[in-house]
């Protein structure tokens, strides 16, 4: 396999390359060109998240700003704040293309932010079943089982419905519904590391169990983690659109992505498309450069698939 | 022909609700009708008066026949009187109309007598509502009866064939019918709740004709050659009520920095008229309805009995609302919080959004917050809300509205039953009173005037908009749109040909 060939290792000094896992990693990364591509777009996109409130012509969360006479235009009209409009407005006189920005705003930090705290989570209780086995490994399985076998969007209904609309709520709900794909993972690859001899060498050293858990078994069952939470940020997105397409999520003032497209919906049919047509783009191009990256991650992160 | 709501029960005394009325008024017929802007006309009566105070006198139409042959006497209007308070489960009972009378008598097979407690001069008004059936025919008949089509026997235009609990009714004329004859010889009345599917069925050809046409659906709809469209201005008012209760601090107000303000600002008419006067209901008219409403600045529609005349909609003026604001002790505004209902209304959390933008605009910051009709009414009716969006649908007559929303709030009386922000004022109370005493239409109409005038002055509620009822065909029909929402076959005939 050739070591050398590192686009991002390029502009380095002529010193000889060293083999570095890590560089392995990067040069296996980026031998697939899509993945690369998803890794720039969805960095792009994480910015112009990043920078909303400075390069959005509006704040689209400002009622004081809106007009409603400027609802419903069509892209590239210039409205009434004598700025253009490029993707158009929605039914209160909300500048699509602030909105989106906004949105994307929501859309990334609910779902990396549930996703984080869900794979911290899920993660330490998986680790902690596959660990200390018997009925503690049966107890938090039953519930990793029983949590799988709701469908998610119905579960996170039910839990969105007990607690009460709002962003926090709906990370709540989204933390509540994931956890279970973590914990199940990490018990996977922690069952399989455990009987390793290192394991066992660290446990004739009588090391605390804690530190056995966290400082030898963890970070040797992170590759198939990465690879999990990099799906399920994918899968949180679309889910915190859904519950917020249903009208449970954010504000109505303040929309996501997903209330922007239900904003539009019902103007499908009398040709209004844009309402709804470039936040479900935006959410789309989203979600497919998380999953590309994603993707490319599993492959090169794991070993039965390679060559 | 298809409607959106779905007819619950072909009993015309079992549940007081639109469809069900509308399917009523095509099978039976009542004392009094109302024409298609809502005022009285003679039905089965001919005339009425007052002979005195507390005793009303109805003439009965001669020679009216029931669909089987019994034949029409003040025996089936004593009957009818009898049976509207006895209807078991009913889920809203007409019997608020025949409460009132407290005997009944019968003068000559075609003259009929009621008595009140003291003077009623909304007799003929209730009895607008109450469909007469027959003594010989509906002695024993039960509400299965009714939807099963054998009891569904009326003096009306139409005669029911079959009927499928909310999917479809199928009729066919009577040719014996004593007023102007329908146009056509059968009709069948079908329910599609889904507005896009109903919109569909009509561009589609399945059906002639649908009812409440969806405002999103409204401009394609005009722009189509093969659909006519029909529409009135109805009588349900979109309107913002305010917490009227609290003298100290309201629950969803606070000052600019999100501190509670101890005084609440909307006991002050110059902050009511600010909020108000900020308002461009012509843009809230024209942007969010598309059309399909008429800015208020009052309970009624033009044209409607005791309508006001001379006191239109507001028109915007943010300045004056700044100004006004300065002078309440306000010059920076401060925050409040507009709840909405967001499935009730059309496009009420839109137009919510709308009123939120204009508010925000003179300085008082509005968090928009729209949930679920079931939760909003509940909260709303507990006072728990500072500001609210919601709508009324009045009977034809400004003792209906003045009554239910702004009269002071009174369980025994009856009064203030929707009145949720407790308004309350001693000299409107009195007014509303005086008019309901008053048996003389024209005198009766001038008060009634004066009070909404003394309602909307104190700026009791914020009048936004009142809904256009509308409907749509293909072409080739022609429909007389009534201003009470109701959907019936004999209001629809063929266009003249041009």
């Amino acid at each position: 396999m050739s070591t050398t060939t590192a686009p991002l290792g390029a502009a380095a000094p002529a010193a000889p390359k060293v083999e570095t896992p890590f560089r392995r990693f990067v040069s296996e990364f980026a031998s697939s060109r899509l993945a690369l591509f998803g890794l720039v777009v969805i960095t792009l996109i994480a910015l112009v998240a990043i920078f909303a409130p400075w390069i959005a012509p509006q704040n689209p969360y400002d009622l004081a700003q809106l007009d409603i006479m400027d609802g419903r235009m069509e892209p590239g009209t210039v409205g009434g704040a004598g700025f253009t409009y490029w993707l158009g407005t929605d039914d209160q006189g909300r500048d699509m293309l602030s909105g989106i920005m906004y949105g994307l705003r929501i859309s990334l930090s609910v779902g990396a932010g549930s996703a984080i705290i869900a794979c911290l989570v899920g993660a330490s209780l998986g680790m902690i079943a596959a660990y200390a086995g018997g009925r503690t490994d049966s107890l938090i399985m039953r519930l990793v089982d029983l949590q799988l076998s709701f469908p998610a969007i119905l579960a996170a209904l039910m839990i969105l419905a007990f607690l009460g609309k709002g962003i926090l709520n709906v990370v709540i709900a989204l933390v509540i519904v994931e956890w279970a794909y973590y914990a199940r993972t990490v018990r996977g690859s922690a069952l399989v590391e455990r009987r390793r001899e290192y394991i066992e060498a660290a446990q004739c050293l009588a090391l605390p169990t804690r530190r056995i858990i966290f400082r030898h078994l963890l970070p040797n069952c992170l590759p198939p983690l990465i690879v999990v939470a990099t799906m399920q940020v994918a899968r949180a997105i679309a889910l915190e659109a859904t519950l917020s397409f249903l009208g449970l999520g954010v504000p109505i003032t303040e929309p996501s992505l997903g209330l922007l497209i239900a904003n539009g919906y019902e103007y499908m049919l009398s040709g209004k498309y844009w309402i709804s047509f470039y936040p479900g783009i935006a959410l789309l191009i989203t979600i497919v450069s998380i999953n590309l990256v994603g993707d490319q991650l599993r492959d090169v992160l794991n070993p039965r698939l390679k060559k | 022909m298809a409607v959106g709501a779905p007819v619950t029960s072909l009993d015309p005394h079992y549940h007081q609700l639109s469809p069900n009325n509308a399917v009523a008024d095509m099978i039976f017929d009542k004392l009094v009708n109302t024409d298609a802007q809502a005022r009285l006309i003679p039905g089965l009566a001919t005339e009425w008066r007052a002979v005195e105070p507390g005793l009303w006198e109805f003439k009965l139409r001669p020679g009216v026949r029931f669909h089987n042959g019994s034949e029409f006497t003040a025996e089936d209007v004593a009957f009818t009187f009898q049976r509207v308070p006895n209807v078991p489960n009913s889920p809203s009972s007409f019997a608020i109309y025949t409460r009132p009378i407290r005997g009944v008598e019968i003068v000559d097979s075609h003259t009929i007598r009621l008595r009140t407690d003291g003077p009623y001069p909304l007799m003929p008004m209730g009895l607008s509502n109450v469909r007469i059936l027959d003594r010989e025919t509906h002695q024993n008949a039960t509400t299965e009866d009714f939807n099963s089509g054998k009891a569904a026997i009326g003096t009306g235009p139409w005669r029911v064939v079959s009927h499928r609990n909310g999917d479809r009714i199928e009729f066919e004329r009577n040719d014996t019918y004593w007023g102007e004859r329908p146009a056509f010889q059968r009709v069948d009345y079908r329910m599609i709740t889904n507005d896009a599917a109903r919109t569909a069925a009509l561009l589609a050809g399945d059906v002639e004709f649908i009812d409440q046409v969806p405002t999103s659906d409204l401009a394609k709809l005009r722009r189509d050659q093969r659909v006519a469209l029909s529409e009135t201005t109805g009588l349900r008012i979109i309107y913002i009520g305010l917490d009227h209760l609290r003298t100290d601090a309201s629950p969803f107000i606070t000052d600019n920095d999100g501190k509670p303000i101890p005084r609440n600002p909307l006991k002050d008419l110059r902050v009511r008229r600010a909020l108000s006067l900020a308002i461009d209901r012509q843009a809230i008219v024209s942007r969010v309805m598309e059309g399909a409403a008429t800015p208020a600045g009052q309970f009624l529609p033009e044209g409607i009995y005791s309508h006001v005349p001379s006191l239109p909609a507001p028109r915007p003026d943010p300045e004056a609302a700044k100004k006004l604001l300065a002078e309440a002790g306000f010059p920076n505004g401060f925050r409040i919080q507009l709840n909405s209902p967001n499935d009730r209304y059309i496009n009420d959390a839109r137009i919510a959004q709308a009123v939120g933008q204009m508010w925000t605009r003179i300085g008082v910051r509005t968090a928009v917050e729209a949930q679920p009709w079931t939760t909003f009414v509940g909260r709303a009716g507990k006072q728990e809300f500072s500001a609210f969006l919601i709508g009324w649908g009045s009977n034809p007559e400004g003792s209906h509205p003045l009554r239910n929303l702004v009269a002071t709030y009174d369980r025994e009386k009856g009064w203030g039953a929707s009145n949720r922000g407790r308004y309350s004022n001693p000299e409107l109370d009195r007014m509303i009173e005086a008019a309901l005493k008053e048996m003389d239409d024209a005198k009766r109409e001038k008060l009634l005037q004066d009070a909404q005038r003394l309602a909307m002055e104190d700026v009791a509620i914020i009048p936004l908009h009142i809904q256009t009822n509308i409907w749509a065909m293909r072409r080739g029909l022609t429909h007389t749109p009534r201003a009470d929402e109701l959907t019936r076959a004999q209001d629809i005939r063929p266009a003249p040909a041009r």
